[in-house]
């Protein structure tokens, strides 16, 4: 695996499984995540709670104020206007990050997983290590084939939110980007079978992302705990352990 | 500049048009008007709407007044496919009729099957002679699904027994110009709807001439009319939307022009029919209304001589005029986001929103979750 990391020093603090705190030149410290990876995952990451928040309210608009002459605050669109800004928050951050996966030097290490991707034995292996049958199979990229598999999953289903959260869009605002997107939105609407069920669209895709995250922690947790290479760490940090062989 | 173009354009159509022979000579469209009771103060007033409703220039006015004087040089003819009569119901029966549906009820003369008075051997003949006589003239109106292919008998027509795919087939062949009144003939509508058993289907998929599409459940009067002024007046078809209707009705959400939208961004809904807030005029979203994704301009037309339209009644929109409404508007009087899915799972999700289906597929998961955890905690895995 560490062919493809950055190698930032020979010897290391190490904590041993005993629990001693020594220095371990079998350890080594590898960039695993650019500072550009981590900002846009964190990004990311809260703008997608703040999207679901928002759009359970769109959704279904269960805060309302009590029936009175009152001048009113607006709360729904207030609540449309902060999801589309954080919609477009998310876009940036989606387009971002796929601008680096495919071009960014520094993230050869993501593309190298594409190897393991197609790789039977490894696909195997990596199965028999969840279900606890056999060890973690060694690999040439940063993710394992069926972390890749879900992240693609997730691309799958971040591009198609963004898409049909485009065509509600131009239909919210009509001038600038909104006329710009207006009539090639239509086309993508007519296709999907039109806004009524674009909107479902994004609803179901919405509860997609949710399985997703709620996945998506569980094994990033079972992997701190039981592989202990740092990897909650590593996206704040940017930095993994792994063991020099 | 562009206007005054337009104007010689539409002024020396209608000197054209002004040469035809008419429906019956003994007969003018202006007389008839009169005779019911209207001023010509009435009538202009009534061009004037018109002319705002096709998006012209208020000086067009007189331009549209003509144009509607002159809807008897187009024969029209109106087929009714598998439908209820309520697009024609629609124009013909109001207590107080307007302008438009003397107008329109006037030139339907030529072959309506509702309106006409002939029958069985004798209508029949009269639509073939119509068909023959205009042939390329005449203008053709149809309302109604049409059951094609191996289910065109579900519905059989007239003394010859044809079938209405037969019908539409051959009346579409030589007609001047096409359009699809109300739903079912636009988009299949009610009949059309999933399982649809008789193989309904719009006009379009029928004939493969151009068909304008003009939705609702039913169109308004003035959408109806309107179509027809603007054929005349133009002579050739309107600008399209992505669903072949005009744009100068369906350009625009019901959403976007309703007057409960102030409501709406405040977040103010009736929870239910009959509560305070549906006193008060509150937004009818989470009680179902589909304005949001419907287009249509019932805001501003309204229905019986403008008299209100279902929103301001204080009922939803129920999205008639979008391509199968019936199936994917989901239930009448709840937000989109309650729809039921009826088939999920081989029945397991059977009645349930993409909410509760949602929160199920999260209760499994995090049972598994909690079962992997447990597990790999009593047997470690290995690194
Ligand atoms: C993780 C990403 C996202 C989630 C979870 C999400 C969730 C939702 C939900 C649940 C709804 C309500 C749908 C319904 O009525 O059933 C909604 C509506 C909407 N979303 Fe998103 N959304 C996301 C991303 C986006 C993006 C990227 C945009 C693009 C700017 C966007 C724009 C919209 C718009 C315009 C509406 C409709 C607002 C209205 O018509 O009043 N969303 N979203
Ligand atoms: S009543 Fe319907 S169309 Fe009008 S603002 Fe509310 S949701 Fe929109
Ligand atoms: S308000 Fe909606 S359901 Fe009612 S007629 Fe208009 S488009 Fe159709």
């Amino acid at each position: 695996m560490s062919s493809t990391h950055t190698k930032s020093a020979t010897i290391e603090q190490h904590i041993d499984i005993e629990g001693h705190v020594g220095i371990d030149e079998h350890i080594g410290r590898d960039l695993e995540y650019s500072a550009a990876y981590r900002w846009q995952h964190w990004i990311r990451a809260f703008s997608i709670v703040a999207l679901i928040a928002t759009g359970f309210y769109i959704a279904v608009p269960v805060i309302t104020p009590a029936a009175t002459n009152e001048p009113t605050n607006f709360l729904y669109a207030l609540f449309r206007t902060w999801h589309i800004i954080i919609g477009f928050v998310f876009i940036s951050a989606i387009l971002l990050k796929s601008y680096l996966f495919i071009f960014a030097k520094k993230h050869v290490n993501e593309r190298a997983a594409l190897k393991d991707m197609i790789n039977p034995i490894v696909w195997a292996k990596q199965i028999g290590f969840y279900l606890l049958i056999n060890k973690h199979p060694k690999l040439k990229g940063v993710y394992n084939p069926m972390q890749f598999m879900a992240y693609l999953l997730f691309y799958l289903m971040a591009f198609s939110l963004i898409i049909t959260g485009l065509i509600l869009y131009v239909h919210v605002y009509h001038e600038g980007l909104g006329a710009f997107l207006y009539e090639p939105m239509r086309s993508v609407e007519v296709m999907l079978g039109g806004l009524a069920f674009v909107r479902e669209l994004h609803h179901m895709l919405m509860w997609g992302v949710i399985l997703f995250i709620l996945i998506h922690i569980y094994i990033a947790v079972y992997n701190a705990i039981f592989i202990r290479e740092g990897t909650i760490d590593a996206i704040i940090s940017g930095v993994k352990w792994h063991k020099r062989v | 500049m562009q206007s005054n173009s337009l104007f010689e354009k539409m002024s020396s159509r209608l000197d054209e048009l002004s040469i035809l022979p008419k429906l019956d000579e003994a007969v003018s469209i202006p007389q008839l008007i009169e005779e019911k009771g209207f001023s010509r103060r009435e009538f202009m007033g009534w061009a004037a709407a018109m002319t705002s409703m096709l998006m012209l220039p208020a000086n067009f006015t007189p331009l549209v007044a003509k144009a509607a004087e002159l809807a008897d040089r187009l024969p029209l003819v109106w087929l009714h496919m598998a439908e209820c009569t309520g697009c024609s119901e629609s124009l013909l029966r109001s207590s107080s009729p307007s302008i438009d549906s003397l107008i329109f009820d006037y030139i339907s003369l030529e072959y309506h099957e509702t309106i006409m008075a002939a029958s069985g051997w004798q209508a029949e003949q009269n639509l073939e002679h119509a068909m023959e006589k205009y042939k390329g003239k005449y203008i053709l109106m149809v309302e109604g699904g049409i059951p094609q292919g191996l289910s065109d008998f579900y519905l059989t027509v007239g003394a010859h027994g044809k079938t209405g795919e037969k019908h539409a087939k051959e009346a579409a062949e030589n007609a001047a110009a096409i359009f699809a009144i109300g739903t079912c003939s636009s988009f299949g509508g009610v009949q059309a709807a999933a399982p649809n058993p008789t193989n309904a289907q719009p006009l379009s998929k029928i004939t493969n001439k151009t068909v304008i599409n003009v939705p609702g459940c039913p169109p308004s009067e003035s959408n109806i009319v309107g179509t027809l002024v603007h054929f005349i007046l133009y002579g050739t078809l309107p600008a399209l939307d992505i669903y072949n209707r005009p744009k100068w009705a369906y350009g625009l959400r019901i959403h976007d022009a309703c007057e409960r939208r102030g409501r709406f961004d405040a977040g103010e809904f009736v929870q239910q029919f009959g509560d305070e807030g549906a006193k008060k005029g509150f937004c009818l979203y989470k009680v179902g209304c589909k304005g949001p994704y419907t287009f249509n301009n019932c805001s501003k037309q309204k229905f019986n001589q403008g008299t209100s339209w279902p929103i301001q009644s204080g009922h939803g929109c129920m999205g008639c005029s979008e391509p199968n409404f019936w199936d994917t508007m989901g239930i009448v009087h709840e937000p989109l986001a309650n729809r039921l899915y009826h088939t999920t799972f081989g029945g397991l999700g059977s009645d349930a929103t993409a909410d509760k289906i949602g929160l199920g597929l999260l209760t499994v998961t995090a049972v598994a979750i909690a079962a992997h955890a447990a597990i790999s905690v009593l047997k470690n895995p290995e690194v």
